[in-house]
């Protein structure tokens, strides 16, 4: 099973969301997109702490919330491990985009634009970045 | 929860007429990571000297590892390092002279992990032969943080460390901070404008306004609650809202910022014309300290 560093994840400060948010998201979106199999080993508390200089704690509270969900599970003497169960079926997938897209959603309707204007440069922007 | 390493209970510090801290009272757990946020001149470096007991406050109390901090025995002064803003102190000796100085007085000094700090912080035989004074202002930061770490200490207290540090030494010393937290489990208290270290490293933030700790709480929790609110003044409740932080009104528009939204937001949520946003750890800073 391949075992994954911390170069996974990427952290954006001045942002509403918690770094522990962040760091849940993208596990939640690499799981569900195939990039984490089940079974993958993940990086350490420790070594996603010192890579990234975050608060242990912070990424153990990310670390926890994922276990609860039943994303990743606690193995013994191998750390973190993604759950068998983790990888969701597509509807799931396009639920995760979700709270991006109302975030998108909302700024649309700041600027009034209407709903063909804002479709027509989401599909360019997906062809783009193919 | 363990007894508190840091009690400040109602702290006050004139300077002249004006009242620096006012009746502050603070508690500090071990393990904790605490952000300090306050405007310039707030009275965040005055509050860190009263907890140290480097300042005589005018009335109140601090303690530190539970000894009154008037009277602090030399085993309690060895658990606590100290960066403070400026370090003009022992500027005629060079690095090495300094850092014997301090080691002589030190039971616990780490003589291996200060020559690693040095090595890895561009401390050569050149700048370790130069006057302190001569070095540069991030140089001279950077050495009082080797020093402030040296001794391993329990509970460290920096007050504005990186101020002089370009981005690289910023990210560096987080490193060392992490590793120091993870090691050992060190108290921090740490003061900064630089609000995206603090994102990174404290767990918990203190807002300082007004000579008391006017705001404080898990940083995640502080990002997740707040909300401003912008509500056409007429639709707006004249009581407060549940965990109101403040209210402004410009025109016919009110602007609310809260700490956790209510019930009551999400019945203003769906009245026509409110709009209910999350805040960025800048926004927050403005709204809490101004």
């Amino acid at each position: 099973m391949p075992t994954h560093t911390a170069s996974l994840f990427s952290i954006a400060t001045g942002s509403p969301e918690p770094i522990y948010r962040q760091l849940v998201e993208q596990v939640r979106r690499l799981s569900a997109g195939g990039q984490l199999r089940p079974g993958d080993e993940m990086p350490s508390v420790r070594e996603i702490a010192q890579a990234l200089a975050l608060n242990p704690m912070t990424v153990s509270k990310a670390y926890s919330l994922l276990e609860m969900e039943g994303v990743l599970a606690r193995r013994r003497g191998l750390g973190m491990v993604v759950a068998e169960s983790a990888s969701a079926p597509p509807a799931d997938r396009a639920s995760l985009l979700r709270p991006t897209l109302e975030r998108a959603a909302l700024e649309a309707r700041q600027l009034e634009l209407d709903p063909d204007t804002v479709l027509s440069l989401f599909a360019t922007i997906l062809k783009e970045t193919k | 929860m363990s007894a508190a390493i840091v009690r400040m209970s109602s702290i006050s510090k004139w300077f002249g007429s004006q009242r620096v801290l006012a009746g502050l009272d603070w508690q500090i757990a071990p393990g904790q990571v605490v952000g300090l946020l306050g405007r310039n001149g707030a009275g965040k470096s005055t509050l860190l000297e009263c907890m140290l007991g480097l300042r005589d406050a005018d009335g109140g109390s601090v303690a530190l590892f539970d000894e009154d901090v008037a009277g602090l025995s030399d085993e309690a002064r060895g658990r606590i390092g100290y960066v403070p803003q400026r370090t003009d102190l022992f500027d005629w000796l060079t690095p090495v002279q300094m850092l014997d100085y301090f080691q002589a007085m030190y039971p616990r000094w780490n003589r291996a992990k200060v020559d690693g700090l040095l090595s890895r912080w561009g401390f050569g035989p050149h700048l370790l032969g130069k006057p302190i004074k001569r070095l540069s202002g991030g140089e001279q930061q950077r050495l009082a943080i080797i020093r402030a770490l040296a001794h391993e200490p329990d509970l460290l207290i920096l007050d504005e460390p990186v101020s002089s540090l370009d981005p690289v030494g910023r990210r560096e010393f987080l490193r060392e901070l992490v590793e120091q937290v993870i090691e050992r489990g060190t108290t921090v208290v740490f003061s900064t404008h630089i609000l995206s270290d603090l994102e990174r490293v404290a767990f918990d933030l203190a807002f300082l306004k007004d000579g008391r700790i006017a705001l404080q709480g898990q940083t995640d929790a502080l990002l997740e609650g707040a909300r401003r609110i912008v509500v056409p003044a007429a639709a707006l409740p004249g009581a407060p809202l549940a965990g109101e932080v403040r209210r402004r009104q410009q025109g016919g528009v009110a602007s609310v910022i809260v700490q956790a939204p209510g019930d009551d937001v999400a019945r203003l949520a769906r009245e026509p014309g409110v709009r209910v946003e999350p805040m960025t750890l800048e926004d927050l800073f403005i709204e809490v300290t101004q």
